[in-house]
């Protein structure tokens, strides 16, 4: 009996110190997250008043939303075509940066090179560095023009899409500058398969096309799923974000002021939220799972 | 491999002997189409081309931006709107980066923004690794309720929290002062704080849990075993952690624009846009709301910035890879 209740304050013991370590982070999440996050909901339901030293909130309840979806004739259309535009960029930043993993993971010459290269928009996907290289137009492919790809896109697609698409398109390079982490995370995905198994695979006579469709893709999937989460985390601070630039403008708005600007970003949070819970549920049942 | 030439010889071997010449053709046809096209899990000297070739395409599209960067900061007036001049300046015109050194007050800016990205990755490098290490080596209550909260301030875009944020640090009288923009990294938190959190976390999960327990029967406390036996062999994680922590650090221009408004405090990346601003009431702008004109500068400008990086870059490349072998030998 006695034993027993030695190892129970050992295990307690344990138990505090492992609290004592992340003691320091919760700390900093009550301050520096939760209460921001509490405090910016409970503003969104009010009117702000923001004097030099003086902050006064006044309640109007849901006002805020309502005026959101039905007055402001701007932000609902931005929060669509942000979310129209990051249907399509999702997408193509996660299968590029699959394609280009598996590219710099085979046998190629100049490795080492390429991958300097391809960690060059880790280090340079900067707002404003990149915005004012873009803003000159360095992000264009000549091709597009050279096709005058956006007359087809707009005879080709209905005109809800036709915006979108081209937005796209245009910055498509942009958009490749920011999977340099994704990239990163295929070529670390890719080092957690077994050698063994393909040895395995080619031993019974499998081919590279059906080794690729049979083992690798399928050992990808949990870091496909990973790679979509961190896109979409990583396109709510994309410096071409529309909702971030209509959320500044109405903090200093003197009519909306900043309970106005609480709901927007709580209004796009939630969406944003949502759709990572989609993504997430719809592909850890669909990640593979080795037996 | 070496079966094949084996063989190969037996064959040549076999000419001599008078076997039918069509043998030899099939033969070295065969070798051709190995050699071009790989065998088994080999890849062939046609497929590494291809994949060259396609990296070689897309690696231009990541270097352009540079090299453009790079070549319109060196072109005088005369070049810019000289239509035969397309890549190479007729002369190599470093005024541009003068004027630009000059217009940002660029030593001011590079030490607010290294003190800024030194700071914040040091701390971040240490408290996220605290938590990081809790949250993989002890069991206590609420432990997945921790890291649930870890994954939310992941998800959270600083837009929702900018004006609690704001508001706290005018009224704790950190606006316009650096405390604003390091205190919530001495925390573990700030910029993607959370992020770090789960690299540690992932990277002490890989860890063996034999490595503390010996520590622990040689009597060390739980921070000891932490400090002396964790943190020395978790150089790779730390490395990934700081490097990253410093280039976002650097690159950050959202929370700084609304924290810190006086211009003495201007990091780098703000002060570029304030130069291009600038320039743009110099020289005018066009029907997109550009100049011509003062596109060599801001270009100059941007070189500036994104150098001290690049330079940081080419050093820790080194130590990477080191390191990266380093851990291999632990394993």
């Amino acid at each position: 009996m006695r034993r027993l209740s030695a190892r129970m304050t050992l295990s307690r013991r344990r138990a505090y110190e492992g609290v004592a370590f992340v003691a320091p982070w919760l700390v900093g999440f009550l301050a520096f997250m939760a209460f921001p996050l509490a405090y910016s909901f409970y503003m969104s339901f009010t009117n702000v008043k923001v004097g030099p030293t003086s902050i006064e909130l006044k309640w109007k309840g849901v006002g805020n939303y309502v005026y959101a979806f039905l007055s402001d004739n701007v932000f609902p259309v931005e929060l669509m075509s942000f979310f129209q535009q990051s249907l399509l960029i999702v997408p193509i930043i996660v299968v590029f940066s699959l394609i280009v993993g598996l590219m710099l993971n085979s046998e190629t010459w100049g490795r080492p090179l390429f991958r300097a290269v391809f960690f060059l928009p880790v280090i340079f996907s900067t707002s404003q560095v990149v915005l004012s290289l873009f803003n000159r137009g360095a992000g264009r492919i000549a091709f597009l023009d050279r096709f005058s790809v956006a007359e087809i896109v707009n005879t080709s697609l209905p005109d809800r899409w036709a915006g979108p698409v081209l937005a796209v398109l245009d910055r498509i390079t942009l958009v490749l500058w920011y999977s340099g982490v994704q990239i990163l995370l295929v070529l670390a995905a890719l080092k957690t398969i077994n050698r063994t198994v393909y040895e395995a695979a080619a031993i019974d006579g499998a081919g590279r096309w059906e080794v690729f469709w049979k083992i690798t893709l399928p050992a990808l999937t949990p870091f496909i799923v990973l790679n979509t989460v961190y896109t979409i985390v990583d396109l709510s601070t994309y410096p071409f974000n529309p909702i971030l630039e209509s959320i500044r403008r109405s903090m200093f708005d003197v009519r909306t002021g900043m309970g106005y600007a609480a709901a927007q970003g709580w209004t796009y949070f939630s969406i944003v939220l949502l759709v990572l819970a989609a993504v997430y549920a719809f592909g850890m049942r669909n990640v593979w799972r080795q037996e | 491999m070496e079966r094949r030439q084996r063989a190969m010889h037996s064959d040549s071997g076999s000419i001599a002997v008078g076997l039918p010449l069509r043998k030899t053709v099939v033969n070295s046809l065969l070798r051709l189409k190995h050699w071009l096209l790989g065998t088994g899990m080999r890849t062939g000297v046609a497929g590494k081309a291809l994949v060259t070739l396609l990296l070689i395409d897309i690696g231009f599209v990541y270097l352009y931006p540079v090299l453009y960067m790079v070549s319109t900061m060196m072109m005088t007036l005369n070049d810019l709107v000289d239509p035969t001049v397309i890549w190479v300046p007729t002369e190599i015109c470093l005024e541009n980066i003068s004027i630009a050194f000059i217009g940002m007050e660029y030593m001011q800016g590079l030490a607010q923004s290294a003190l800024v990205s030194i700071v914040g990755a040091v701390a971040q490098a240490f408290t996220c690794a605290l938590a990081g290490y809790g949250l993989s080596r002890y069991h206590f209550r609420g432990r997945n309720l921790v890291f649930a909260m870890v994954l939310l301030t992941f998800i959270v875009p600083p837009q929702t929290i900018i004006i609690p944020l704001f508001l706290l640090n005018r009224h704790l009288g950190w606006l316009n002062t650096n405390w604003a923009l390091v205190v919530p990294e001495m925390f573990g938190l700030g910029l993607k704080g959370a992020l770090f959190v789960i690299i540690y976390r992932q990277f002490f999960l890989g860890l063996p849990s034999s490595l503390d327990e010996a520590a622990r029967l040689d009597g060390a406390g739980g921070f000891a075993v932490f400090t002396r036996v964790m943190l020395p062999i978790s150089k790779p994680a730390i490395l990934v952690v700081s490097l990253f922590s410093v280039v976002w650090h650097w690159n950050d221009y959202y929370l700084p624009t609304m924290l810190v408004s006086d211009q003495k405090k201007w990091s780098l990346v703000r002060r570029l846009h304030g130069l291009g601003a600038a320039l743009d009431e110099i020289y005018g702008v066009n029907e997109y709301g550009m100049s011509r004109f003062s596109e060599p500068i801001e270009m100059a400008g941007a070189f500036l910035v994104i150098l001290p990086i690049l330079l940081l870059y080419l050093i820790a490349q080194r130590w990477f890879t080191e390191s990266i072998e380093r851990t291999g030998l632990v394993e």
